[in-house]
């Protein structure tokens, strides 16, 4: 008997989901013209926790905006002064429901580099007060290769409760950390197993959560070995190869808008008259001035360059930085690419053209 | 941090010295830093840009930043700023030349334009402890003779017989007197540096540092006693942005002074 994994059914489930949606600050997939993005909810109907991969953005907003205030100034004749920007409306206690796992393991990653000498403090705030609540995926979409990356899907603790669907419609909820575990408390789980709206578990729940696992990992169109794709990689960078992966792209910055590990970001000021806004926005490699330097030199000059700066980032650099690919194998980027390139091929026809 | 503009040189056409010191009472005294190292510089309405302290903190009063007129930003600052104004200032930030390591050296500083800025706070660190290095040879070159960088102080240098100063031109002009020729060109015919315990201090534009480099591979000087420092786009200069990565290398945070022996190893891309 486990006292940290419980089970109940899908009614049991949705008003678990209600419960929590009323309580607390509560984020979720929600849906617009057939594509879901995380939205504060406030009911259970508004939003959908079971949204499809291909069809939702990640959360990495939440924790990194797309375009935040980080100084309001005024600069006139009698000189300048510098504001405190609006309040950070990210900061407060809250719940995220319906992260993929893969979602939720691309916080873990950036958490590396967030924390690494300088810390980011309002993305560790924003980290620590929020409860992260994830279903594991059932079935493989199309372009999903997390199994073949080098992190462990199946007892991944990236998010704080795991629900794992089991079979005759049995529900599965698991703590995956402390945090995890008094939320849990807090969301009353004891009167939950009194009202038998929960049951604890017997010993056949967790081969029913190992079972439920394997049939996913089984689902997979996408396969492949990245420990070794990363050591053909390392080996590669003078391959022509990039120029013929990366010769469709049309430098949209799509992949990097959507991609839940992407964190390069620019700065940028804005000044009407003698009031101004500094901001941090999303950037990405694949812009041609990400490296133009003033006076004309750009080390990357060319696509093929950037492009290979975006594989090996995610797949060397990183890796050798942190000790984590810089990719969680969600397939976002590909599901939103309008020239259909896929990081698994791009990644794949290249290392092929060397041997380990 | 707001500092006020203290003093501004027109060094050159189209580069001015800023002198700058923090408007706030005893910060000025706190600001510590060691050549080589840069700041990120805000002119608040146009942005924020990355430049190296061009003064040592062995002369504390204030620092300087020396602009070249080069971008969007940098035409703000030339058009818009003078003495008396006031710019945001973050940092000192970035890695500094290993000074431990050019003790009881002979020191061969080789810059071009604008290059000279950054060697210039090293520089004057040595001058100022001057007891602990060997030889000093200074070689500096620019387009003309109106592109050269700190003239006041390259003659003061000049009075100082421990100090050797050869200066060139790309192209003769007719009042000119001293070397005509590129950087490695002259480094090679003239200079003819020792290279028996002698470490070799390089900046200026991408095309000089990579024949300067060249050249002094040729005169025998091992990697590792060749020491540039790298100009990258950079923005945070936190290690975050993402901007300044050479593979797996932050130049904002692991440089942006490196050795020769450090580059090689890193991917061909700045």
């Amino acid at each position: 008997m486990s006292v940290e994994l419980f089970v109940t059914d899908k009614a049991g489930l949705t008003k678990f989901y209600e419960a929590i949606i009323s309580k607390n600050e509560t984020y979720a997939p929600v849906e617009k013209f057939g594509k879901y993005d995380f939205k504060r909810v406030s009911s259970f109907d508004a939003c959908n926790p079971d949204a499809p991969i291909a069809q939702t953005m990640s959360a990495k907003p939440l924790f990194f905006p797309r375009s935040a205030k980080i100084m309001k100034y005024t600069a006139d004749h009698s000189g300048t002064s510098v504001k405190e920007t609006d309040e950070d409306s990210l900061a407060g206690k809250r719940v995220i429901l319906g992260m993929k796992h893969c979602d939720a393991r691309a916080l873990q990653v950036l958490d590396k580099v967030y924390n690494w000498d300088y810390i980011d403090t309002d993305y560790q705030r924003r980290r620590e007060n929020t409860v992260i609540i994830s279903a594991r995926c059932d079935k493989a979409e199309t372009h999903c290769f997390c199994t073949s990356l080098d992190y462990d899907v199946e007892h991944s603790d990236a998010m704080d409760v795991a629900i794992v669907n089991g079979t005759d419609g049995k529900v599965f909820i698991e703590a995956r950390t402390e945090k995890g575990k008094v939320f849990l408390k807090e969301m009353n789980i004891e009167q939950r197993i009194s009202n038998n709206e929960f049951q604890v578990t017997d010993e056949t729940a967790p081969a029913a959560v190992k079972q439920q696992y394997e049939a996913f990992a089984a689902s997979f169109r996408l396969k492949m070995d990245y420990t070794e794709v990363n050591a053909r990689l390392s080996k590669i960078f003078d391959s022509p190869e990039f120029e013929n992966v990366s010769a469709n792209c049309i430098s949209c910055n799509t992949c990097a808008f959507v991609c839940p590990t992407c964190h390069c970001f620019k700065i940028s000021d804005e000044k009407v008259k003698d009031t101004g806004v500094r901001y941090k926005s999303y950037d990405s490699c694949n812009n041609g001035y990400f490296t133009l330097m003033a006076g004309g030199h750009n080390p990357r000059p060319v696509k093929y360059r950037r492009w290979r700066q975006r594989a090996l980032h995610k797949f060397v650099y990183y890796k050798e930085r942190f000790g984590e690919n810089l990719c969680v194998g969600c397939g976002k980027c590909t599901n939103s690419c309008p020239v259909n390139i896929s990081i698994f091929e791009v990644v794949k026809q290249v290392s092929e053209t060397v041997s380990v | 941090m707001m500092c006020r503009i203290d003093k501004v040189i027109q060094e050159t056409p189209d580069i001015r010295t800023y002198r700058l010191k923090f408007k706030e009472e005893g910060i000025m005294e706190r600001f510590n830093w060691l050549p080589g190292q840069f700041v990120e510089f805000s002119l608040l309405g146009s942005g924020e840009c990355t430049f190296c302290i061009a003064s040592s903190s062995t002369r504390k009063e204030s620092f300087d930043c020396s602009i070249k007129r080069a971008g969007i930003v940098t035409a703000d600052i030339h058009t818009g700023l003078d003495e008396g104004d006031e710019v945001g200032i973050r940092g000192p930030y970035g890695n500094w030349f290993p000074l431990e390591d050019l003790k009881g050296k002979n020191l061969l500083f080789v810059g071009g334009g604008i290059g000279l800025a950054p060697l210039r706070s090293l520089i004057q660190y040595c001058i100022d402890n001057r007891a602990d290095y060997k030889d000093f040879t200074i070689l500096y070159g620019a387009r003309t003779s109106a592109d050269l960088c700190y003239k006041d102080e390259i003659a003061d240098w000049r009075k100082d017989p421990s100090l050797k100063v050869i200066l060139t031109i790309d192209k003769p002009e007719e009042t000119w007197k001293e070397n005509v020729g590129v950087v490695p060109k002259i480094l090679e015919e003239v200079v003819k540096p020792v290279v028996a315990n002698t470490k070799v201090i390089t900046c200026g534009p991408p095309i000089m540092i990579k024949y300067t480099l060249l050249s002094l591979d040729k005169l025998g000087f091992a990697p590792k006693d060749v020491i540039t420092t790298l100009e990258m786009k950079m923005q945070c200069g936190l290690g975050k942005c993402g901007r300044c990565n050479i593979g797996s290398t932050y130049v904002c945070k692991d440089g942006p002074v490196f050795t020769y022996e450090q580059l090689k190893k890193l991917p061909d891309e700045f």
